[in-house]
């Protein structure tokens, strides 16, 4: 299990190696004060132009370009594209649930190894990033900074974080929105094990203040077959009654379970225009990152990034 | 509730292994931290509750299956009425007498068809699969059917072939050979029939031995008697012997037979018949016997030939014709010679060839020889046609001798040893030899004064008196018997194959020994010949005594009839060339019997002859044959049953039931057979649950491998 683990080094020189050649690339762009190599998604905010295109009913007439028009009697607007740093924000469900692991890693385990690479590849891109544990409430927060220091108070919190049964998880979501002082890019590593309709408007929130949202769901291998035979005692890690049963016999319930819950979320996020994905904490962490960013960079510009199961 | 084979309940003890896999498939729970514990939702609990409940109840019906299936093959039954489930079963043990008294009444009405009657009824009431033993009481104890499973085709073939034999009723001994049986049979309820002629004889004053096998017979199992009655008129030969005469040819004996009224009214003008080799020689009438009385009727059959010779003295005109005949072999020889070999210093000799020739008729010709020849004259004298040697006060004699001596009795001839002041014991002792079969029947340790102090010695006391050499002098007066005193004998030390014939009075020593030797007999007098150690030679008792000596030993082995259920021997002299002897029986069949080597003698033993009429010996199959006689047991040809009430009163004293009639038996039957068997339910039962059992755990293994073949994972992995 994962209490035998070593001292865990989120910061793998290895792992960060082979995401070294990676970026993130945010589907939408966010708001930044620095110039990074994000395209802003303000455009006409931005002081370098980038071309005409034109003018269509619905834009804005301020952009319309008038020397254009006085030259050719056309209407045009200009386009704008800059560089903005962005706030990236990493939620990090840190309840009892997350404890599981049917392997060496637990899923908050790996939840802390896949938010320290993406934090380290935010920052390699001179973005900022920012950090949020919580379980029945925000444990940790950490303000969006620049800096590769940052990594050090990241690494610590994440080392801090104790894992406490979760009473809601919407809860901490609004919280975290209310804390988020610039729209950001706000990605959420969780289980999930909530009700779907709270999770939702959690994270409805967090869109509503214009975050730019992804949902990682992260779930052990044998939550996702229950593969179990004979006769186990299933004991809950968030104090739940214990369960004595033979997992073969209830496994269609259960899966079929499993199944109706992530579908509701996976449905909800859509409709809210919240990027989702499954994270399979068997799977290696940068076939996962790898697949995950070339999923957002195929579908980049032709709106948000379908949402991947 | 009892069960048959209760050592099977044992096998409950396997109730365990199913409580032991189940509780060791629950000691063997995992455990696991779980954290997507809202998917094991309500419904989920629930579902596990009900395993848990469906385990429960699979573990019950498989300890269930378990426990009916011990039960039934522990085969339970139980007794008592008519509402206990079960099928009414018992073990039936029919016990049938087929002793020749079971013959009397007009064919097809006989007693012993009375009998077969009574089982019919008894089979009526049994069911298929009831286990059923048939055996014979009489003649061959046969066990028909032995605690097999009861088919009605094969009963019926097996009552076909049941007849009363020529045996006689052993009933002291039948309720131990019946118990066995009884003991091998399991049943829940065992019942034993009884069917018998009840003959008074048996029945009357049944011993204390007999009471206590019943009384045990009816601890065991329900024991009915069903007597069987019919005539009770009948007429029997019940002797026919050699009274007087030595069978040679030429001569004429004399032969006794006893007929006896059996019935309980006088019969008169009896016709007795006397045939030899199937020739009626002779017919008497006896004008009248009253009941439960004999008389004896002299025969004399005139031999024209030698050989072995068929004597049957027959009455006519009796229903149960059984015991109307009697019959004998008489081995006629051409000629009979007795060599004395005299080793006395006075005359014993001469005394004992003039016993031997005391006869009525005289010396008659050359085919009665009897001569003396003093002791060391011997070894010169060929044996070949001497049939009797008497050795009379003979000191001693050589290892060859002693050789020769033995080969000539063992070949069927006869010697007769004296003592006397010349004997050297030790001699004797050593000459005799000393293996399991001397020449001699006892060893000599001795001489002893018998007389008193006023020097008059001890008188002679048959000790035998059915004997053939003692019977005529118990027909002496017995002031002339006692006029034979004797003075002085040999202390002797009895071989284990010997008897007294005589002794003397007062529990003196034995006097006259005798043991059989091969095919032959020999007779040891522990008293001289001559006058010097008794008065024998000087008084009637001597020549009566060595004549019927004489004619006993030149007999053969087979002229003294058996009894039905005797064992015949055919002795050898040498080892036979071939292995086994051939007795034919008085109905034709064949018995071969293999040939042993006994105490040092040959000898082939026909266990049980139960057949009565002329059984054949052959020494091999090519060989002449020897004539046997084998006669009826006189016993049971009292054929006067017990009345019933007196049975009854004796039947009841030790608890066992007797029914009169067919009526009464079914009815007995109907009402005594309250033993049920229940292990088929108990193996339908068993059956039930295991084919319940296994239809649920295979419906939930269906379902379980109907799971485990769709998995919703888009990453399956087994555990």
């Amino acid at each position: 299990m994962s209490l035998d683990l070593p001292p865990t080094n989120y910061l793998d020189p290895v792992l960060l190696q082979k995401l070294g050649d990676l970026e993130l690339i945010a589907r939408e762009v966010v708001e930044g004060l620095r110039v990074g190599s994000h395209r802003s998604p303000l455009k006409g905010f931005s002081t370098e132009f980038a071309h005409h295109r034109q003018y269509v009913p619905g834009d804005a007439i301020r952009n319309i370009d008038w020397r254009v028009f006085g030259r050719t009697e056309r209407y045009y607007t200009k386009l704008y594209e800059a560089e903005t740093n962005f706030d990236c924000h990493l939620l990090i469900d840190a309840s009892a649930s997350m404890n599981y692991a049917s392997g060496k890693v637990s899923k908050l385990e790996y939840a802390k190894f896949l938010s320290a690479s993406l934090a380290y590849i935010v920052l390699k891109q001179r973005d900022s990033v920012g950090l949020s544990v919580f379980d029945s409430e925000v444990r940790g927060y950490l303000p969006p900074r620049s800096t590769m220091s940052v990594l050090l108070h990241i690494d610590r919190m994440l080392r801090e974080a104790k894992s406490v049964p979760r009473t809601t998880l919407s809860k901490q979501l609004h919280d975290s929105a209310l804390m988020m002082k610039r729209r950001s890019f706000v990605v959420v590593i969780s289980d999930f094990f909530a009700d779907v309709d709270d999770i939702l408007s959690g994270l409805d929130h967090l869109r509503y203040d214009g975050h730019n949202v992804v949902v990682m769901q992260t779930l052990d291998p044998y939550e996702l077959s229950f593969p179990f035979n004979g006769t186990w005692r299933f004991e809950g890690l968030e104090m739940e009654d214990p369960i004595t049963t033979q997992p073969e016999r209830i496994r269609k319930d259960y899966l079929a379970s499993l199944q109706e819950h992530r579908e509701s979320l996976r449905a909800g996020c859509v409709a809210s225009h919240i990027d989702y994905a499954l994270v399979d904490t068997s799977r290696p962490l940068d076939g996962f990152l790898s697949e995950f960013f070339h999923e957002r960079e195929t579908t980049m510009g032709g709106g948000y990034a379908a949402p991947r199961q | 509730m009892s069960f048959l084979n209760p050592l099977l309940l044992i096998g409950a003890l396997g109730i365990a292994l199913p409580i032991l896999a189940h509780l060791l498939n629950r000691f063997q729970v995992q455990r696991t931290d779980w954290g997507a514990m809202r998917f094991l939702n309500r419904n989920v609990r629930v579902r596990s509750r009900q395993i848990k409940l469906r385990d429960l109840f699979l573990l019950i019906l498989r300890c269930m299956t378990l426990l009916l299936l011990v039960i039934a093959l522990a085969r339970p039954a139980w007794t008592g009425g008519s509402w206990l489930p079960g099928e009414r079963r018992a073990g039936v043990v029919i016990a049938i007498d087929a002793s020749f008294s079971m013959q009397q009444g007009e064919k097809g009405a006989t007693r012993f068809d009375e009998a077969l009657k009574r089982i019919d009824i008894i089979r009526d009431k049994m069911a298929p699969g009831d286990p059923v033993t048939l055996t014979v009481m009489g003649g061959d104890h046969r066990v028909v059917m032995r605690n097999m499973a009861y088919d009605h085709a094969r009963f019926d073939q097996a009552l076909l072939e049941l007849k009363a034999g020529a045996g006689t009723l052993d009933l002291t001994n039948e309720p131990k050979r019946i118990a066995r049986l009884v003991a091998d049979m399991e049943a829940p309820q065992k019942e034993v029939y009884l069917i018998t002629d009840g003959q008074a004889v048996d029945w009357k004053q049944p011993s204390t031995q007999l009471r206590d096998a019943l009384a045990e017979l009816g601890a065991q199992a329900q024991v009915i008697v069903t007597p069987v009655t019919g005539e009770e008129a009948n007429l029997a030969v019940t002797d026919l012997e050699l009274v007087s005469g030595v069978l040679r040819k030429g001569t004429t004996a004399r032969y006794r037979a006893t007929v006896r009224n059996c019935g309980s009214t006088p019969v008169s003008n009896i016709a007795v018949q006397c045939r030899v080799d199937g020739v009626e020689i002779d017919r008497k009438i006896v004008p009248l016997i009253k009941p439960g009385t004999t008389e004896s009727i002299s025969l004399f059959l005139p031999f024209h030939n030698a050989g072995a010779t068929r004597i049957t003295a027959e009455v006519t005109g009796d229903s149960l014709t059984t015991d109307n005949v009697r019959r004998t072999v008489a081995v006629v020889r051409d000629r009979v010679s007795i060599l004395c070999v005299d080793g006395s210093s006075g005359d014993a000799g001469r005394l004992v060839v003039s016993a031997l020739m005391a006869r009525a008729e005289g010396n008659n010709g050359e085919d009665y020889v009897a001569r003396s020849i003093p002791w060391l004259a011997f070894p010169a004298e060929n044996l070949d046609q001497i049939d009797v040697i008497v050795m009379a006060d003979v000191p001693e004699i050589t290892e060859q001798q002693a050789t020769q001596l033995q080969r000539f009795v063992r070949r069927g001839n006869g010697l007769i040893w004296f003592a006397g002041d010349n004997v050297k014991g030790a001699a004797w002792n050593d000459r005799s030899g000393s293996t399991q079969s001397p020449l001699l029947p006892a060893t000599i340790s001795g001489t002893v004064r018998t007389s008193d102090s006023l020097g008059a010695g001890k008188p002679l006391d048959p000790n035998m008196p059915d004997h053939a050499v003692c019977a005529p002098l118990m027909s002496l007066p017995e002031d002339l018997l006692s006029e034979t005193r004797f003075l002085s004998m040999l202390k002797v030390d009895p071989s284990p194959t010997s008897f007294p014939l005589l002794q003397l009075a007062g529990g003196g020593g034995p006097i006259l020994l005798e043991h059989a030797l091969g095919r032959g007999q020999v007779f040891m007098f522990t008293t001289s010949a001559e006058t010097s150690w008794n008065n024998m030679a000087l008084t009637p008792v001597f020549p009566l005594v060595m004549q019927q000596i004489v004619t006993y030993l030149s007999g053969r082995e087979f002229e003294r009839p058996r009894s039905v259920g005797d064992s015949l021997t055919l002795t050898y002299i040498d080892q036979p060339d071939a292995n086994d002897a051939v007795f034919e029986t008085p109905t034709g069949e064949t018995i071969t019997v293999p040939v042993r080597e006994v105490g040092g003698q040959f000898v082939a033993l026909l266990e049980n002859a139960y057949e009565d009429g002329y059984y054949t010996a052959r020494v091999s199959v090519q060989s002449a044959g020897i004539p046997i006689a084998v006669n009826v047991d006189p016993h049971e040809s009292d054929i006067r049953c017990l009345p019933q009430s007196e049975l009854r009163t004796t039947l009841e004293s030790l608890g066992l039931k007797m029914v009169t009639n067919n009526e009464e038996l079914a009815a007995t039957i109907d009402s005594t057979r309250t033993g049920r068997s229940a292990w088929r339910i108990f193996m339908i039962a068993a059956l039930a649950f295991l084919l319940f059992e296994s239809l649920l755990a295979d419906r939930m293994l269906a379902r379980g491998k109907s799971r485990a073949k769709n998995p919703l994972d888009p990453h399956p992995q087994n555990a």
